[in-house]
């Protein structure tokens, strides 16, 4: 029998595809978020856990563009440089997130254009991007809507005419037709009935899993944790108070705010 | 003889920090390995700590102290300060856990679930259909059922869901906790058959069985895991 010595660990891959250190937002003297520091590598899927008030969402706006934190950085790598998406133009950072991320919120509304047609609503992405053959437009447009199981025969009608189950998926299609590196999702099972969330979770966790995706998800729900995440970081008063695996913080839980928080649910 | 898993001085104790702070040692000073082709049993009484150390040899629970260091694509790499990504590079490729409870995910079909693992390391959607099939075959699980998401089977249908999903494709190590427990006796006796061909094929295993007839037909070696309970 031979006893191995440990090998360091050798990276799966190059680089991570976010870097983000040492990140502050302050409101006067409240703490939004403070001293957040974490990888994400490609493919992987993050899950930021702790109660309303805990900074989850604050946080995440930090990190999707669309907050300056006071302090920090957030480094990403998604072309041939990285970018620090804070020092760069105002008009350089929107172009990414127009492009190279996607952002999935809460509300459908917040991220849908409800007098545009369902297939004006996916199309519009690829025009962004630069797509301008109307005919392929529209066949992408009906493709994406049938993933998320959207009749082809609702192309033309508005958001509004939808559910509120149907507008969260018709908005995850509007996200993930320019086929984003990186996805930020706020509680995209909120607001949802238990049975329409079963669904869009069976639907985002197929997706997330096809098309490799890096994705920040906020949630409260720790099942929607368990079932879309492969990390989790637990925020309690602004910052992070326990993070690793999703299924060994859920499970053993060593900080006494997670503890309190897996005791409190039945059955995740 | 290929060393699968080395343990070394691991211990484990639970703090419940809501309540009072209390402290639940369960062992210290663990220490043995795990050779491809061996099938070890943990033995000790109800409450020893046997599931625990299975959870953390799955990278599951965190111990207190001490390293794992699992043999993964040629290497040993430490499973306790592995970060997230190479855990489930781990478990994807190497380490497989098979439960007695299946997790059901909504919608999707026992098919699927069979097939998964296989998907995963890269077989053919035709390979992957063909050995899931075989072995939910010879798990006498009706064929009727093999499309339907088995949220609404019953407890030893959904355990057979879970071994046949396990087995389609054996892990190098596998870690099985309790896998017959609500099976009959011509199941029980094909998971039986399942684990010894694993281990021919050179699995190592780490099982926690307590029926005893079980017990002595898988096991090539026993530890009483009791002697590691903190004094």
């Amino acid at each position: 029998m031979t006893v191995h010595a440990t090998f360091p660990e050798a990276a799966l891959e190059p680089a991570p595809l976010l870097s983000v250190a040492g990140l502050n937002r302050f409101y006067g003297e409240r703490i939004g978020c403070a001293d957040v520091t974490f990888d994400l590598w490609p493919g992987e899927v993050l899950g930021i856990v702790g109660e309303s008030g805990s900074g989850k969402s604050t946080l995440l706006r930090c990190l999707a563009g669309i907050d300056r934190p006071d302090e920090g950085e957030v480094l990403f790598r998604g072309g041939a440089e990285p970018l620090d998406i804070y020092s760069v133009p105002e008009q350089e950072r929107r172009r990414l997130m127009r492009t190279a991320w996607g952002i999935v919120h809460q509300n459908p509304r917040d991220g849908l254009r409800m007098d545009v047609s369902a297939g004006g609503n996916v199309g519009e992405r690829l025009m962004d991007r630069g797509d301008r053959h109307y005919g392929q437009i529209r066949e992408r447009a009906l493709d994406w809507l049938t993933r998320v199981e959207i009749a082809g025969s609702r192309i033309d009608d508005r958001p509004r005419q939808f559910s509120g189950g149907m507008q969260q998926r018709l908005q995850i299609a509007r996200v993930l037709v320019s086929e984003p590196r990186l996805v930020f999702m706020d509680e995209p099972t909120g607001g949802l009935d238990v049975s329409v969330q079963a669904r869009l979770l069976d639907l985002l966790r197929v997706l997330v899993r096809d098309l490799g995706l890096a994705a920040i998800i906020v949630t409260h729900d720790l099942a929607v944790a368990r079932l879309l995440t492969d990390r989790l970081m637990v925020m309690k008063d602004g910052r992070v108070v326990e993070q690793g695996l999703t299924d060994q913080v859920l499970d053993d839980p060593h900080h006494a705010y997670t503890q309190l928080l897996t005791s409190a649910v039945l059955g995740v | 003889m290929t060393t699968m898993i080395q343990v070394e001085n691991v211990a484990k104790t639970f703090t419940l920090h809501n309540q009072g702070g209390a402290r639940l040692p369960v062992f210290d000073d663990v220490n043995f390995s795990v050779e491809a082709g061996e099938a070890l049993v943990l033995a000790g009484a109800s409450g020893a700590g046997k599931s625990s150390l299975l959870r953390i040899l799955y990278g599951n629970y965190k111990p207190t102290a001490g390293t794992i260091r699992i043999t993964h694509a040629g290497r040993p790499i430490d499973i306790v300060s592995a970060v997230p990504r190479t855990v489930l590079d781990i478990r994807r490729r190497t380490l497989g856990f098979v439960s007695q409870f299946l997790r059901v995910i909504p919608r999707v079909s026992t098919l699927d679930i069979v097939r998964d693992p296989l998907l995963a390391r890269g077989a053919s959607p035709e390979t992957a259909t063909e050995k899931a099939r075989a072995m939910l075959a010879r798990l006498n699980l009706p064929e009727r059922l093999w499309s339907l998401a088995p949220a609404t089977f019953s407890g030893g249908e959904q355990q057979r869901v879970n071994i046949a999903r396990s087995f389609v494709d054996p892990s190098a190590i596998m870690l099985i906790d309790e896998p017959t427990a609500s099976l009959d006796a011509a199941n029980r006796d094909v998971v039986v058959e399942l684990i010894a061909e694993a281990r021919a094929a050179g699995s190592a295993i780490v099982g926690i069985f307590h029926d005893e007839a079980v017990r002595e037909r898988v096991a090539t070696r026993y530890l009483d895991i009791t002697a590691f309970r903190k004094a």
